[in-house]
């Protein structure tokens, strides 16, 4: 049985406040120039992840485009109605996909791996089926304002 | 028999309901179609990330090497001799065992290495010494022998700080002619025509031979790995290969 809407949106809300704390911590250690805390890898991983060239892109550190990311599905999540479904369907499949990439990198180009965008990549797949679910919810099936 | 009336009725509400199901199934492809558009902006927008973040610079240009004036600062006035950097007299050793394609070596040498030089090697109380560990194919085996063959013109130390700061990505063939002598030229080699001769030296070989040996023997299969050696003994360094934690281990043998 499909949950309802309002269970499924309080998930994305939950998984996504906790996205925010993680791209959150790695954007403030960015800023501070520190290194984040690292117990996977060694405790090297992280640092050679944020030392490597794809930590940025057109100057501007990954972890604040997953910031965004997760501020606007946590957005998503109160908006109401079949834009706050398909917006949150939307970014969190975009964050799947980048992520998807960004886990590849690390396994197979940078050769180390960050517990925090693991677990950012985690909560983001997370959030994608929560985002699919909310689309075939049944209110979200039947609603009028699909069309809206 | 049903009266006109009746049949009118039931003719109407035939039509309502056909008309009540076209705009379900007609809402339903709408919701559809909008479901796939934003599928579609999506694949559309993680295309367009990967490509950004493929196209930015990824080191390993021969024509863009940089950095040289950065790394002359760090080593000014610390002496050199061979891989060796620092007062040859300190009692206190610090083996780095390093592959220059190794994206970990490289942050090394971006975030660490200039507190341990600063913290040690500086004030004399340990020297710090490069070793070529190749565990990442031919490319860094060709990159090692640059380096060494820049050592033997007592430049090895910039040599290896310059490639890491431009270093590209491993194994994408960036290691080329061309490159190391950018490198080699960006790092003050004094002779770069020795320099090239001196990178097909057979004694490269033997020493990559006995660094890799003399790595296996301390159980180091990753690099970059740390061995500090002084009048208290031996010690290895935690792998979160921080200065702090080379630091630690000097004092730990002094």
């Amino acid at each position: 049985m499909i949950a309802s809407e309002s269970t499924v949106r309080v998930a994305i809300v939950v998984l996504s406040t906790i996205g925010i704390a993680i791209a959150g911590y790695l954007t403030v250690t960015e800023f501070m120039g520190e290194v984040p805390v690292c117990a996977a890898g060694g405790g090297s991983g992280c640092a050679t992840v944020a030392n490597s060239s794809y930590s940025h892109l057109l100057g501007i550190p990954v972890s604040v485009f997953g910031l965004a990311g997760y501020v606007g599905i946590l957005a998503s999540a109160l908006i109401p109605g079949e834009s706050g479904r398909l917006g949150g369907f939307l970014l969190s499949l975009v964050g799947v996909g980048f992520s998807g990439y960004l886990t590849y990198l690390e396994l197979f180009v940078i050769d180390a791996i960050c517990q925090w965008c693991v677990a950012s990549a985690v909560v983001m797949a997370l959030l994608l089926i929560l985002c699919v679910l909310r689309l075939l919810t049944p209110d979200a099936i039947g609603s009028r304002d699909a069309m809206s | 028999m049903a009266s006109r009336k009746q049949q009118k009725e039931q003719a109407k509400a035939e039509r309502l309901s056909q008309e009540a199901e076209a705009q379900t199934t007609q809402r339903r492809q709408n919701r559809v179609r909008l479901i796939a558009g934003a599928f579609a902006i999506a694949v559309l927008a993680v295309i367009v990330l990967v490509v950004v973040s493929q196209s930015g610079d990824k080191g390993g240009s021969a024509s863009d090497v940089s950095g040289g004036s950065e790394v002359e600062e760090s080593l000014r006035g610390v002496p050199q001799k061979g891989f060796t950097l620092g007062d040859p007299k300190a009692n206190v050793a610090i083996s780095e065992f390093a592959d220059l394609q190794c994206p970990a070596c490289k942050a090394f040498a971006d975030s660490e290495l200039d507190s341990v030089i600063d913290a040690l090697v500086k004030p004399g109380k340990a020297k710090l010494v490069f070793k070529n560990y190749v565990i990442l194919g031919p490319d860094s085996e060709t990159a090692a022998k640059a380096a060494l063959a820049a050592s033997a013109q007592n430049r090895g130390w910039q040599f290896v700080e310059l490639f890491y700061r431009n270093q590209g990505i491993e194994h994408s063939g960036y290691v080329t002619d061309d490159f190391l002598e950018a490198v080699a030229k960006a790092s003050g080699v004094p002779d770069l025509a020795k320099w090239n001769s001196d990178r097909d030296r057979a004694a490269w070989s033997a020493n990559l031979d006995r660094v890799q040996s003399e790595a296996l023997r301390l159980g180091f299969d990753s690099t970059p790995s740390f061995n500090v050696v002084g009048p208290g003994g031996q010690s290895e360094v935690p792998s979160d290969n921080s200065a702090s934690s080379i630091e630690e281990a000097v004092k730990a043998v002094q």
